[in-house]
């Protein structure tokens, strides 16, 4: 835990110390913000399933810009061969570059949480759904953070590693579309890859152990894969 | 040990012994598989066939343990460079296990014996090719490993700079074991006690530099 410690601050200044975190940020709520100016004076509703659903979409654009770094950079730089030859296990490594990302996105959410206070301010928002909501894109967020750590982990190239996380989640984001085309039964298992299926649910009050599942087990996996890439250079 | 890539033979069963204290240069031209070699005991890669011990620990069965006992410095002489270098070394200390006060005084030590006072608060990008070098090796120093590994340590650098490194090179043999590479027939004639020549990824031969009074005849001898 020491380790993770250790590598977890030098990353932390990193992505805190680098413009591409405040420029992503800064373009997320700006986006958000218009976008929720919008709704709420076209639809005068108390809820944010909409801006949840604004959250997922620049999730998934954004997050590979934050993400396409991580390995890739210090591949190119060769800061790669001094982190692997020291005495520690690759796995803190990878968490240490995902535990910061992932701080990263989880303060431009928190951010996010002061429209939830304005309606409160002006109106009756249910928070149920709003937490429901939180939890959905946070768990979002832990799976396409892990699938760019992973993609980043297989390349030296930046837009090459921003591209194939991009191409990643929107396959599986689509998922659900290509099982009309597929026989039994990878129609059902394509159905239950797609990650708007597992999303929409929670996002709008439903929370299904077998949703925080999809997220958490498919985060893990990529988080593995990423390790054994590094495991074998 | 041998290393493959695919069907490209990197190293073709590579039998070395490198005594403790000693500097130990490894001589080829580019392409030799010194690199590799290098990598190979840094922990860096995994020998395809063979078996790899670092000061009594299996390199890949007990690669940690290995590892701790190593000081690296890749031939790039890589470097954080949005870290200062005081805060560079420092990360390079705890990630070597070293804690508290521990990492300060060995900062301050390395600083000192690499003769880096007048940069130690410069960002590490700003540093000059020489001081870069001499960061990397502080590094490679700060928890004050048993072996060194330099690939390449001279290279880039101007006249002085070479002369600096030399230098260091050999007020470190005694207390550490060094292994350097270099292409540079005349660098490993100053700097290590014995030469190993790598060509085509095969060791051709070892000597005492005591006993090779003309290190150039006896490389041509071999290529």
């Amino acid at each position: 835990m020491r380790t993770l410690g250790v590598l977890l601050r030098k990353e932390l200044l990193a992505t805190f110390g680098s413009p591409i975190g405040y420029t992503v940020a800064a373009v997320f709520l700006l986006v958000l913000g218009y976008t929720f100016s919008l709704t709420l004076f076209a639809t005068k509703v108390a809820n944010l399933v909409y801006i949840f659903h604004q959250m997922y979409v620049l999730t998934i654009l954004l997050v590979p810009a934050l993400t396409m770094r991580a390995f890739a950079e210090e591949r190119r730089n060769d800061t790669l061969e001094l982190l692997l030859t020291a005495p520690v296990g690759e796995v803190w490594i990878v968490l240490a570059k995902f535990l910061a990302v992932f701080a990263l996105v989880l303060g431009m959410y928190l951010g996010a949480l002061v429209y939830a206070f304005i309606l409160e301010a002006h109106g009756v928002p249910d928070w149920g759904p709003i937490a429901s909501g939180y939890l959905a894109i946070v768990c979002h967020a832990a799976l396409i953070v892990s699938i760019g750590l992973l993609m980043s982990s297989l390349t030296e190239n930046q837009v090459v590693a921003a591209a194939l996380t991009l191409g990643a989640a929107l396959m599986l984001w689509f998922a659900d579309s290509v099982s009309y085309l597929l026989p039994p039964p990878f129609d059902v298992l394509a159905l239950n890859l797609s990650l708007i299926g597992h999303f929409r649910p929670m996002v709008t009050g439903s929370v299904f152990v077998s949703d925080i599942c999809y997220f958490v087990s498919l985060a893990l996996l990529a988080l593995f894969l990423a390790t054994r890439r590094l495991v074998e250079r | 040990m041998s290393k493959r890539y695919g069907s490209t033979v990197a190293l073709a069963s590579l039998d070395l012994e490198i005594n403790r204290g000693e500097v130990f240069g490894l001589l080829g031209p580019n392409g030799s598989g010194k690199t590799t070699f290098i990598r190979l005991l840094a922990g860096y890669l995994l020998p395809t066939a063979g078996r790899l011990e670092i000061c009594g620990c299996d390199a890949v069965e007990q690669s940690l343990q290995a590892r701790r006992r190593i000081g690296y410095v890749p031939e790039a002489a890589p470097v954080y460079g949005y870290m200062r270098v005081r805060e560079f070394l420092a990360f390079m200390a705890r990630l070597r296990g070293m804690t508290g006060r521990a990492v300060a005084d060995a900062v301050d030590r390395v600083i000192a014996a690499l003769a880096l006072q007048a940069v130690a608060d410069r960002p590490t990008r700003t540093l000059s090719r020489g001081f870069r070098q001499r960061t990397a090796i502080a590094q490679a120093l700060v928890h004050d490993p048993e072996l060194l590994i330099l690939d390449e340590p001279a290279n880039g650098l101007d006249p002085r700079q070479i002369i600096e490194v030399r230098d260091l090179i050999r007020g470190l043999a005694g207390r550490h074991t060094v292994l350097m590479s270099s292409h540079v027939l005349g660098e490993v004639a100053k700097t290590a006690d014995r030469v190993g020549v790598l060509l085509d990824g095969q060791l051709k031969g070892v000597r005492a530099m005591a006993d090779t009074p003309d290190l150039e005849a006896w490389f041509l001898s071999l290529a």
